[in-house]
């Protein structure tokens, strides 16, 4: 299981990745959304705030009413931002669960696609 | 846990879920019924197709409940059965299913052409209108423009108070005989039942909501929407295609006319009776021809990820975030079924197929409900269809009886002629489904190999994980 001290390593690659990635800026420039996510396994949860397609903070715990709510295990969600996973596999498999409009589930997974196409 | 910003109503669920089923083809498929069994008692057929909906419906809800995912029917069959099944299902019916478009655009062109009339030739100005409005949506789609939820409400409720109320006029202001269609010999139990069959064609659609159970709070209410919006169809196509039947003469009815809504809303109203319902038209077509474009290139590219489809499938574009490609091979579909339906006519023929389609996928996620509820007995339902099995089991019978009931049935047109004979449907229906069992068996493990490939040879980015 991963820790919340792991997730929140991977989060941080993460946004630098997003943020550092033009082409994705460009893609996601009308998106901004409050995403939470959980660890079904740990009980862990975070939040990242998006602003214009740039990710203004990651932090522990869930702050604020959300957009969109991610719950995976911690292995998974710690891979997921890593890049080291194909979120939509998952997500077709039911192993990770979104609550959120269609569009923002394609918005969620085009930045993994993206940042990492061969994933 | 804390719950969305902005969540789905039921009336919204409701909405989304009539608005599916409703589009121009049910005007043509409910005079169909009613001249396959004594007009004037329609209404029970359509109830009958309803009712057995429902019980769909009822099964839909569970299995929702069960996987609240977007992933939806070809999850059911994954957990139920395995994953080349759900592959090679899954795939069969969404792509068989948008064949409709095909007899929806020929549908829509007649209203059309019947409207500002004949430019070039009648097979020309076909095209140029089922092109027409294929590419409106196909690029709505690309931009990524969406109908908002109030403006889905709007839209389907307006549709919905218009055929109610239009039907309570024509009812009140014109004799209905349903004594001389009680003693008619064409009133028999078997012929209900075949018209019921092509009835399910009416409700086409309405389970295409289930991945709206991710914008709910309440997985149920995905359960309950679709529940509530069957029973709001079977009332408002009952009452309708009863007072279409009796509004339209007794030669408009066996004309062979496409567009029997028309010829009936200008017997009532004249002029202004007809541009209604030509605007009644396009408007469900539009908003079915969306639903359809958007969710099928949804699923386009959720397959292209899941290495399902080929990889193009899943690009996006750099400006609008939509998945270009798989719009566009839908688009390029969508116009090869148009080009068919064009110079074949054997729009009826579509119709067929997709009620038959229909009752095929229904008969599968009962299945899947019951293998379900053993391999999984103690799995969280939020809902659960009652009675046990009887109602899954009631739905095997009665739609492998309805589809082999459509099957066994000659289809033909106004005059009494031939138009094809259904067992056709079902060798079309057989070479479908084989074909995309040969591609989940063969193509598929292909991709997946690809995928695995250019997976291992990347290094894990993860700290201590290389």
């Amino acid at each position: 299981m991963a820790t919340s001290k792991d997730i929140m390593e991977a989060l941080a690659d993460y946004k630098q990745q997003c943020n550092n990635n033009q082409r994705l800026r460009r893609m996601q420039r009308d998106w901004s959304k409050l995403l939470h996510f959980v660890a079904k396994d740990t009980g862990d949860s975070f939040t990242m705030e998006v602003k214009n397609g740039e990710i203004i903070s990651n932090r522990e715990g869930t702050h604020g009413v959300p957009d969109v709510i991610v719950t995976a295990t911690s292995e998974d969600m710690c891979d997921m931002f890593w890049g080291d996973l194909n979120p939509a596999q998952k997500y077709l498999d039911g192993e990770i669960l979104v609550k959120a409009s269609p569009e923002d589930v394609q918005r969620i997974d085009a930045i993994t696609m993206i940042i990492w196409p061969e994933s | 846990m804390s719950g969305l910003k902005k969540v789905l109503k039921l009336r919204t669920v409701v909405s989304a879920s009539a608005g599916l089923a409703m589009a121009t083809s049910v005007y043509l498929a409910g005079l169909q019924i009613a001249l396959s069994v004594v007009g004037e008692l329609a209404w029970i057929s359509i109830l009958v197709a309803g009712a057995l909906c429902m019980l769909s419906a009822m099964c839909f809800s569970e299995l929702v409940s069960l996987y609240p995912t977007a992933a939806g029917i070809k999850l059911y069959i994954q957990h139920a059965f395995n994953e080349k099944a759900a592959i090679a299902i899954g795939m069969f019916y969404v792509i068989a299913g948008a064949s409709i478009v095909g007899a929806e655009s020929f549908l829509l062109s007649s209203v059309m052409i019947d409207t500002v009339g004949v430019w070039v030739s009648p097979m020309v100005d076909r095209f140029f209108w089922m092109s027409v409005f294929i590419l409106i949506v196909a690029y709505i789609n690309y931009r990524g423009v969406q109908i908002t939820g109030w403006a889905q409400d709007l839209m389907t409720y307006l549709m919905f108070a218009f055929l109610l109320a239009v039907s309570i006029y024509t009812l009140a202001t014109h004799k209905v005989d349903i004594g001389p269609a009680l003693h008619s010999p064409d009133f028999t139990i078997g012929k209900v039942l075949t018209a019921a069959g092509l009835g399910v064609f009416l409700f086409v659609g309405f389970e295409w909501v289930t991945p709206l159970a991710e914008e709910t709070e309440d997985y149920r209410m995905v359960g309950k929407g679709m529940m509530l919006a069957v029973a709001l169809l079977a009332i408002t196509y009952s009452l309708f295609v009863l007072a279409m039947y009796v509004g339209l003469t007794e030669e408009q009815r066996h004309s062979g006319t496409t567009i029997p809504h028309i010829l009936y809303g200008r017997n009532l109203f004249g002029a202004a009776g007809g541009v209604i319902f030509i605007f009644m038209s396009l408007l469900a077509s539009v908003t079915s021809f969306n639903s359809g474009v958007l969710n099928f290139s949804r699923f386009g590219y959720a397959m292209a990820r899941a290495n399902i489809l080929p990889r193009v499938f899943s690009k996006l574009h750099p400006d609008y975030a939509t998945p270009w490609v798989a719009i566009l091979g839908i688009t390029i579909f969508a116009l090869a079924l148009c080009l068919f339906t064009l110079f074949s006519g054997q729009f009826m023929f579509i119709i067929t197929m997709a009620a038959a389609l229909e009752c095929f996928i229904y008969v599968v996620i009962s299945l899947c409900l019951i293998r379900l509820r053993k391999k999984y007995p103690d799995q969280e339902r939020a809902y659960k269809v009652p009675f046990g099995k009887l109602i899954p089991i009631v739905n095997i019978v009665v739609f492998t009886g309805l589809m082999l009931g459509i099957f066994a049935e000659t289809t033909r047109d106004a005059l009494g002629r031939i138009m094809f004979r259904n067992y056709w449907v079902a060798v079309v229906m057989a070479a479908f489904a084989l074909v995309m069992t040969a591609y989940a068996y063969v193509v598929v493990p292909r991709l997946q190999q690809a995928a695995q490939q250019r997976t291992s040879q990347r290094r894990r980015r993860r700290p201590g994980q290389s």
